[in-house]
């Protein structure tokens, strides 16, 4: 099973990172099975912290389901193993907008002060998992009532 | 705990500051962090028909419907759907 990373930092192509407001206006990241060739994909390890000035604010972190990713900026996700083939998952990055997030469907949600980082990393059997659908998948995204800068994410996932 | 489903860390300017295990929702996928000295009442709990964690919202929901389940559902679904070229 090959695995693959993305993040929406600084990667040519990858779009402008989004300011953070007090609810969610966009998506940090996200990935979602291709609408040609579906595939069930595992998120295992999640990274996620902030890049703006630093302060004392809290910011809500929440990675919920989605049946329909963003439109804005796709980047291919990079594999960890170079030999390994093209990712079939499609991933967003910096996206303005959401695609269709499916309602009480939040499988991570947690509060963090800005000045810290947070990785969540699953053990075997413990990952987040993605049904081989048109376009289902999950997206990162992140508000704060006080924190108006941009926000940083990195996913590592295996595709079955 | 043991045979946790996962591991948290928070970092900042002096390191890890917490740490805690967690453990994945075995009904609807929801990552649920084990806070250390919690009541295990506020975790969630046992499902005795799958024998697995389940989240306090699946406890509540009082029957099991496993996230294996839901899945091939949805995938079904999806397959009917493109067998009917839509």
């Amino acid at each position: 099973m090959a695995k693959y990373s993305i993040t929406n930092g600084s990667t040519s192509g990858g779009g402008t990172q989004q300011s953070m407001t007090t609810t969610y206006v966009g998506a940090i990241l996200g990935l979602s099975s291709s609408t040609t060739t579906p595939r069930r994909f595992k998120i295992y390890d999640v990274l996620i912290g902030t890049n703006g000035v630093p302060a004392d604010n809290f910011v809500e972190w929440d990675i919920s389901r989605i049946t329909a990713s963003s439109t804005t900026t796709v980047l291919a996700a990079q594999p960890l193993d170079p030999a390994d083939a093209t990712a079939l998952t499609v991933a967003t990055v910096n996206s303005s907008t959401f695609g269709t997030i499916t309602t009480g469907s939040n499988v991570f949600y947690v509060g963090v002060n800005q000045r810290a980082s947070y990785r969540w990393v699953a053990a075997p059997g413990g990952e987040l998992v993605a049904p081989a659908t048109s376009s289902a998948g999950f997206q990162l995204r992140a508000r704060s009532g006080g924190y108006t800068g941009t926000a940083t994410g990195t996913f590592h996932f295996e595709e079955q | 705990m043991r045979n946790a489903g996962g591991y948290a860390f928070t970092f900042d300017v002096g390191g890890i500051r917490q740490e805690a295990d967690s453990f994945t929702c075995a009904h609807c996928n929801r990552i649920v962090i084990v806070k250390p000295k919690c009541d295990p009442m506020d975790l969630g709990g046992m499902c005795r028909l799958c024998d697995k964690m389940i989240c306090p919202a699946c406890v509540n929901l009082g029957h099991c419907d496993p996230l294996e389940k839901k899945l091939e559902r949805a995938e079904a679904k999806d397959r009917a759907l493109r067998s009917y070229g839509l």
